[in-house]
């Protein structure tokens, strides 16, 4: 690791007037430190903000609530009110890593996590995202586990995030605090961005801005709602495939939903055709399957990750077969 | 392969220590047992220096043994970006000047010689590591030490009370909850935590019912499963430790899922 | 064996180091409390193949806290291999940073000490090496094929007449079952404190064999054995990765030399990829005849794996299908491909492990052609004669195995056409394999010291054996309570010092079985010597106390060695075992849960049945292991291997197993030595993988021959024919 100041803030202020260049924000530490270790992430200054009090539930505007960015993952998805209202959420969350690494990781650090991409990781390989003009060392590589949308030449990764996965289905806004001391909102939607030209951005963060607070949309999916994970193993292993699915049924027709896949993409993948397409059906299996191949009719996987495109589809139908015959 | 010669290496003199050549650390041990000058030399005659440790470590309470190594001198070094914390850990506090690198694992382990947290992968993916700081079971390879001013950290080396083994240590050793031991104590540490997790009503990603989740929970086999899928163990004694969690979670005797076979079935299986 | 006490062998009784292991007390290698030791760190090369051309240390140099940079440039001179292409063995000499090339990805290229970890950390990071890259390493296993060579006249092995005996078959199979590249990843990373004083070296360090570590380290450095101290008091699980000596720790006590401080080094995660040892990848093509009763008329077992471009090892993958069924005709072969890669060596049950899964898939694939129950077409081949060795086995107990295993399985539940057994969205099925073992035994050296204190002997047993989670330290007490006829309590067992008695330290299933005649032979040693002093009959029944008391001792000192006799030469020692699995697949996802295992084990004396479960169910989980995920992939432009982390590399979790039933079967074989013991360590691992694979056919109808079965493979594989769903 390499040699770096630390500085611990108590307030918002200090710690946004102490930010430079080549500093970042130490939330729960179990991405940036390991990134440290492995000499791809390389601050000289650490600035701490675990102190900051960003770490409340509160009822919001939209009739939804508010997750304070430095509570924990573990805090958060056994919070009463997200277990009730955003139950999607907690299980999407609850999926994700291990108890340890849940009750340090922090619900903006979350949101910030670097992909598993190995030739991200391997400081000795070509990667655009870790030194941009090195090359993309997976698109000629190693790469059955990499994107089937939305990725560039530059870049193949995906974003290994559960919780954005589910996140992106139930729709939140993203508040984070600008170094002039304003604040602004950006859509959860917008917040991840595809590679492009530039893969060494993940986000659409500004240098120094702070992620304080992400807003959730309304309650929507309380009773119909599944977070499906396809992975190596059981348990502590990131998802080949995700998807997260919420269902507002009436009549047994569906009246709101959200859909979204992890594992596919540079960022959380909205489903937004298959969640139109869905919107005012009924919850049968032919409407499933069919929004499932529409969901995945844009996918341009390569040779070692066709079978995403296949798991992909089945790993649809099976999230919203399961959020619809819900019993709890 | 072994010699085929019984060889006895004995004139290696300068390998055996005399007690005024022992780590204070080791003195302290042979202390402990009551050695006098004579009988250490008399002791250290039979007792190889590298197995002292084990040898003599079982007249330990954690408590001692905490004390002992905290006492150990600390090596003067030279470290760029120096912070000053002050650890409390198993209910002492050591004020430390460490690297601002340096993980609350490394500084248990080579700053408070607190050697029962392990270092299995120094990054977050194996659970060997796992503390307790506020009551909460988290990663100490990837905690920087200096973030841990003012909290409360337990380590394995905690968990004993007045020399009395935890529970949970209790349990592990009847059910043989490990085999090499080197992932135990994390898988310990993880353990104590969860009877308090289940006791607050947290969920899992198996919980089916995240809605209407009580406090006092009663963990299924596959709920503690998967609530202690982030200690790994390569010696592979996950039915045994699960077996030990169940034990002290229920409170009912856990029988072991072994057997032999009788002389009936041997001879069934014979004839058959 | 009749147990003279509650703690001699045979009881399930608690680890006796249980409570230090459980307190965080047992002391591992990098534990030890030596004064004013510094920090070293391994540095890897980036390249397959090539050489270094420059090397820039200024960066480094400037870190505080550096005290030495040792690069092939300023590093001392060590012994290098007396021949080409050697075979490594347990003692073989680890030279390092011995010369500009580069052999593979990952290999030590430099070594760094400083004062603290972290200092040495970085430092190692800022080192800049400058190559000549070779550009075309040997890093593609099908792209090697061509380099094939036979390792050894004794790599071939055929009786009868295989070509024919597969003419004379009614029904064939003739598969490919290839399995990867694993590596061991015990959980304690490989470490060392080494120290270098006046030439008498002292080494802390995770060693399996402490005995053959300071020979390796007196060979490598041409300094005497006697110099030489290594200690593994407690060893975090070995597998084999900790069998032979590696290179950190020549580095290590080459820095210690050099700067004369004890240094200590811990191989990362990332390193025990490359810098520890590995199971090599195996392409195994099987062939079976049988008749259209099952009666086996022909086997061939061919096995392609690669080594090193520097060393051999060859994993005996057709080990089994020499002598596991009475089939006449039989032809096994192995060949190996040099690569850019470091060389393989032992990893739990190496041979079996792989080979079982291949001969055991096989062989269900032949019954489900023939329409034969599997554990009938077992039964049906059994043989009590070892045809490849032409010896008999010492005892077999491989059908009462098969059978007691079915019958507590409830094996007669199966359905025997896949795809029919299911369950909401999970498919069903069962999987059976046999397995088998060789089990060794091997010379043993072993000391007793007895105290008299206050009316109580307090016995002290030494010997060089380890405790790699095994259980010596509790089978050995156990031992020496059964023979001394004393309590448990009054016993300490020190091991893992070279200085110690010899033995053949843990590996190889010969542990066990070892340590325990050696200890026997030591504790009636002590008793009978006592006895003939004052002549007292062998046969009279002396307490200990009494014994010293008579001799007028307060103190006595015995050794004792055991060996294996004629009778054991004379026959063919193998464990024997059945698994039994029932695995739930999801016929959409890909993902499957093993829901229970049964393990029937045939090991002769079981010690402690506490302990000995502990070893099956251990060798169960990785051989799950090999199933579920474990797989080290080589990157085909780079060499080095993608799976560069423990999150790369999936490891079974406890949510990955199931509840095991083991049955131990009531057996002593005095042919395998005096005390009756067979090694049971590896038995567990072994045909693992067939029975889960077995139950995956069972289940979905989808043979799968490439280990690991992910969920991938799973939805991409295509049914077998014949298959009807």
């Amino acid at each position: 690791m390499r040699p770096f100041t630390y500085t611990a803030s108590t307030n918002k202020e200090a710690a946004l007037r102490a930010f430079t260049t080549t500093s970042h924000y130490l939330g729960g530490g179990t991405n940036l430190v390991d990134l440290m270790k492995e000499d791809v992430a390389r601050p000289d200054q650490l600035i701490d903000v675990n102190n900051l009090e960003y770490n409340e539930i509160v009822k919001n505007d939209k009739g939804g609530f508010t997750l304070g960015a430095l509570l924990s993952n573990a805090a958060t998805a056994n919070n009463k009110d997200v277990r009730q209202n955003y139950p999607l959420l907690s299980m999407a969350m609850l999926s994700a890593a291990t108890a340890q690494i849940r009750n340090m990781a922090t619900n903006g650090g979350n949101l910030l996590q670097r992909t598993r991409c190995p030739y991200f990781f391997e400081t000795s390989m070509p990667c655009n995202k870790r030194a941009p003009g090195s090359g993309c060392g997976a698109l000629k590589g190693m790469n059955a586990t990499h994107a089937i949308f939305g990725y560039s030449q530059k870049c193949i990764a995906t974003n290994p995030s559960d919780m954005c996965v589910a996140l992106a289905a139930i729709g939140a806004t993203v508040e984070v605090q600008k170094q002039d001391g304003s604040s602004r909102m950006i859509d959860f939607n917008d917040f991840h961005r595809l590679p492009e030209d530039q893969p060494e951005k993940d986000n659409t963060l500004n240098q120094g801005e702070l992620i304080t607070a992400i807003h959730l949309n309304e309650p929507a999916f309380s009773d119909h709602y599944y977070y499906l994970k396809i992975r190596e193993r059981s348990s502590y292993a990131f998802a080949l495939i995700s998807v997260a699915a919420g269902m507002q049924i009436k009549n047994g027709t569906i009246s709101k939903i959200g859909l979204a896949m992890g594992g596919v993409a540079h960022k959380p993948w909205k489903l937004t055709e298959a969640e139109a397409f869905l919107t005012g059906k009924s919850a049968s299996q032919a409407n499933f399957e069919e929004a499932a191949m529409i969901a995945m009719k844009a996918a341009k996987p390569f040779e070692a990750n066709k079978y995403k495109v296949d798991m992909g589809e089945k790993a649809i139908v099976r999230a919203l077969t399961q959020a619809y015959e819900r019993k709890y | 392969m072994p010699k085929s010669i019984f060889m006895k290496k004995s004139d290696k003199s300068q390998q055996v220590n005399t007690p005024d050549e022992l780590t204070a650390d080791e003195n302290i041990i042979l202390d402990a047992m009551g050695l006098s000058a004579s009988s250490r030399r008399k002791f250290l005659r039979q007792v190889s220096t590298g197995s002292l440790g084990i040898y003599a470590s079982s007249f330990f309470s954690s408590e001692v043994f905490a004390q002992t190594v905290q006492d150990l001198p600390e090596q003067a070094q030279i470290l760029l970006n120096e912070i000053k914390v002050n650890l409390r850990v198993n209910n002492m506090v050591k004020p430390l000047a460490i690297d601002s690198r340096m993980s609350l694992l490394d500084a248990l382990r080579e700053r408070l010689a607190l050697t029962g947290t392990k270092k299995g992968c120094d990054h977050g993916q194996c659970g060997a590591c796992t503390v307790i700081i506020d009551g909460k079971r988290k990663l100490s390879c990837l905690t920087l030490a200096a973030t841990c001013e003012g909290k409360e950290i337990t380590t394995v080396e905690g968990l004993a009370k007045n020399g009395e083994m935890h529970d949970m240590q209790k349990a592990f050793v009847k059910h043989d909850g490990f085999q090499c031991g080197y992932c135990t104590p994390g898988q310990i540490c993880s353990s104590v935590a969860l009877l308090e997790e289940a006791k607050n009503g947290e969920a899992s990603y198996v919980t089916e019912d995240l809605k209407n989740i009580k406090s006092g929970l009663k963990l299924s086999e596959e709920e503690i499963r998967e609530r202690m899928s982030g200690n790994i163990c390569r010696c592979g004694a996950y039915n045994n430790i699960v077996q030990a969690f169940k034990e002290v979670h229920s409170g009912d005797d856990v029988m072991p899922t072994w057997e032999f076979a009788t002389a009936e079935q041997m001879k069934k299986a014979k004839n058959a | 064996m009749k147990t003279s006490n509650e703690s001699g062998v045979g009881n399930a009784i608690n680890r006796v180091e249980g409570h230090l292991k459980v307190m965080g007390k047992a002391k591992y290698a990098s534990e030890f409390p030596v004064p004013n030791k510094v920090y070293g760190q391994g540095i890897n090369s980036t390249i397959a193949k090539g050489e270094i051309i420059g090397i820039d240390t200024s960066a480094a140099e400037k870190v505080k806290g550096v005290l030495k940079i040792i690069t092939y440039k300023n590093a001392e001179k060590l012994k290098g291999y007396d021949q080409e292409m050697p075979f490594i063995s347990t003692d073989t000499i680890a030279p390092v940073l011995q010369s500009n090339k580069v052999h593979y990805f990952g290999e030590y290229v430099g070594f760094v000490v400083a004062e603290t970890f972290e200092q040495a950390q970085y430092a190692a990071r800022l080192v800049k090496f400058e190559y000549k890259e070779d550009p075309k390493p040997t890093i593609n296993f099908d792209k090697s094929r061509n380099k094939a060579f036979k390792p050894s006249e004794k790599s071939d092995y055929s009786r009868g007449d295989f070509k024919k005996g597969m003419s004379e078959a009614d029904e064939v199979v003739t598969q490919t079952y290839n399995t990867p590249i694993e590596h061991h990843h015990p959980m304690e990373l490989h470490a060392t404190i080494a120290s270098w004083n006046n030439g008498k070296v002292l080494v802390y360090a995770s060693q399996q064999i402490v005995e053959d570590a300071s020979i390796a380290i007196s060979g490598t450095f041409q300094i005497p054995n006697e110099d030489v101290r290594v200690i593994a008091a407690f060893v975090g699980g070995g597998f084999g990765s900790k069998l032979n000596l590696d290179r950190h720790v020549i580095m290590a006590l080459m820095a210690s030399k050099m700067i004369g401080k004890p240094v200590q080094a811990t191989v990362t995660r990332h390193q025990m990829f490359t810098n520890t040892n590995m199971r090599q990848q195996n392409e195994q093509i099987m062939s079976i005849g049988a008749k259209r009763d099952g009666t086996l008329t022909a086997l061939s077992h061919e096995t392609l794996s690669h080594t090193s471009i520097k060393e051999i090892f060859q994993e005996p993958c057709g080990m089994v299908s020499k002598m596991l069924y009475n089939v006449p005709n039989n032809l096994v072969t192995a060949r190996l491909m040099p690569m850019n890669l470091q060389a393989p060596f032992a990893m739990r049950a190496p041979g079996e492990a792989t080979g079982s899964f291949a001969l055991e898939s096989a062989m269900d694939e032949m019954a489900w052609k023939l329409k034969m129950d599997p554990v009938e077409f077992r039964v049906k081949n059994d043989t009590q004669h070892d045809l490849h060795a032409n010896k008999p086995f010492s005892s077999r107990l491989l059908v009462e195995c098969l059978r007691i295993g079915a019958d507590k399985f409830g094996w007669e539940n199966r359905k025997s056409e896949p795809g029919t057994n299911k369950n909401g969205n999970w498919l069903i099925g069962y999987g059976v394999s046999a397995a088998s073992r060789n089990s060794p035994y091997k010379k043993t050296y072993a000391k007793v010291i007895l105290k008299l204190e206050k009316d109580k002997v307090n016995v002290t047993i030494q010997m060089d054996a380890t405790d790699i989670g095994t259980g010596s330290y509790t089978i050995i007490a156990q031992t020496a309570s059964e023979y001394l006829r004393i309590p448990i309590d009054q016993i300490t067992v020190e091991l893992g010092d070279s200085d110690f008695p010899p033995t053949p330290g843990s590996g190889g299933s010969w542990g066990a079985a070892s340590f325990c005649n050696g200890v026997q032979s030591a504790c009636e040693n002590a008793v009978s010597k006592l006895k003939k002093n004052r002549n007292i009959k062998n046969s009279e029944e002396v307490a200990l106390a009494d014994l010293l008391k008579r001799n007028q001792l307060t103190s006595f000192e015995a050794e004792g060695m055991a060996e294996p006799s004629d009778a054991f030469s004379k026959h063919s020692v193998f464990s024997f075992g059945a698994n039994f699995a029932e695995v739930w697949v999801d016929k959409d996802t890909g993902m499957y849960k093993i829901k229970r295992m049964v393990n029937v084990a045939s090991a002769g004396k079981i010690l402690n049945p506490k302990t000995a479960y502990g070893q099956i169910i251990g060798g169960i989980t990785m051989g799950a292991g090999m199933v579920i995920a474990e797989q080290s992939k080589i990157e085909p432009n780079f060499g080095n291997f993608i799976t560069r982390s423990f999150a790369d590399y999936h490891v079974p979790v406890n949510l990955d197993m199931a509840n095991v039933d083991v049955i131990f079967l009531p057996e002593e074989d005095k042919i395998a030595n005096k005390m009756g013991i067979k090694g049971i360590g590896e038995l567990g691992i072994t045909s693992v993988a067939a029975s889960i694979a077995n139950a995956i056919f069972n289940a979905t109808g989808k043979r799968m021959r490439d280990l690991p079965i992910t969920p991938e493979k799973l939805i991409e594989a295509g049914l077998e024919p014949g298959v009807k769903i």
